[in-house]
């Protein structure tokens, strides 16, 4: 696959605008939906470099050319800085790749498992013990 | 023996009776029927309406949100907010205590551990605000969720594991 600026939501249809941010310190199976996986492609456009979660959101160009935002789910900031990622390791513009789980309630929310960079490089922007699926992507660190 | 080291020993076994295992395997019930305060709810009650709050007052006032407009930082800018944090902290560091009361322990060592971690977590975000030091607010939000998240992966079971982190 080309690295285009689309979004494949895998096995399911992509959903509504952004909601805004829900109650911060849920476990990943109150939020996100471990049999729905998926993979988004697009730019950053704002990151939350907060506790006790780091938000990503990007947005997404949909094969018909319009766009739609979507909020990541990241790690703790502790975790993600202990893996080498810190509040200016991606920069707003950045194109990357998402792999993760989608929102239960199908709004345009994630968590994010996977970021993988233009020059493929890949980083595991999760966090251990949450309750996510254990898909190979957490290290366990 | 004289009466000097006869008073000691007797004094030392008296204490040393006192923390017998009779008393540290008292039930939490048995612990609260015994003890003088009066529980005014449980642990999920401690956790919705005490710490929840509290913590949000912390975790909310310290970070940054970056976009292509720049970067906004989220600790205070007056005294006024830096007072608001610290009430907040200071509810977290009670929360700790809070836990550690008789009738809502819910076993001995464990449980105290990760309560006094609480306090001593929300401690650090307190003198964070005092100081009105945004760097070490925000890691002490960040350890505050440690302790947080140690103690569900232990005690918060079953269905009700998915409500809370």
């Amino acid at each position: 696959m080309s690295f285009k600026k689309i979004a494949t939501v895998a096995g399911l249809a992509l959903g509504s605008l952004v909601s805004a941010q829900s109650n911060a310190h849920h476990a990943f199976g109150a939020e996100f939906d471990a049999n729905a996986p998926l993979t988004l492609r697009g730019d950053v456009i704002r990151i939350e470099w907060v506790n006790p979660h780091a938000w990503f959101h990007i947005e997404v160009t949909k094969e018909d050319g319009s766009k739609e935002a979507w909020r990541i789910e990241g790690g703790t900031p502790n975790t993600l800085l202990r893996r080498g990622i810190n509040k200016r390791s991606i920069a707003i513009g950045t194109e990357i790749l998402v792999d993760g789980y989608w929102a239960k309630d199908r709004t345009n929310s994630a968590n994010g498992r996977n970021i993988t960079l233009a020059n493929g490089k890949k980083m595991f922007m999760g966090s251990s013990g949450t309750g996510a699926p254990e898909d190979g992507a957490d290290t366990g660190r | 023996m004289n009466p000097i080291k006869l008073a000691l020993t007797v004094l030392l076994l008296s204490v040393l009776a006192g923390c017998g295992p009779s008393e540290q395997t008292a039930s939490p019930t048995e612990q609260a029927g015994s003890s003088p305060f009066k529980l005014s709810g449980d642990v999920k009650h401690i956790m919705q309406w005490v710490l929840d709050p509290a913590v949000d007052g912390v975790w909310d006032s310290a970070g940054s949100i970056i976009t292509a407009a720049g970067t906004r930082e989220l600790a205070p800018t007056t005294d006024e907010g830096w007072l608001a944090v610290e009430h907040s902290a200071a509810v977290v560091a009670a929360s700790g205590n809070l836990l550690l009361m008789p009738g809502r322990a819910v076993d001995d060592e464990g449980w105290r551990n990760i309560s006094q971690g609480l306090v001593e977590a929300g401690l650090l975000a307190q003198a964070a605000a005092k100081n009105q030091d945004s760097d070490a607010l925000f890691d002490a939000g960040g350890q505050i969720y440690r302790v947080c998240k140690a103690c569900h992966s232990v005690y918060v079971q079953g269905d009700e594991a998915s409500d809370l982190l």
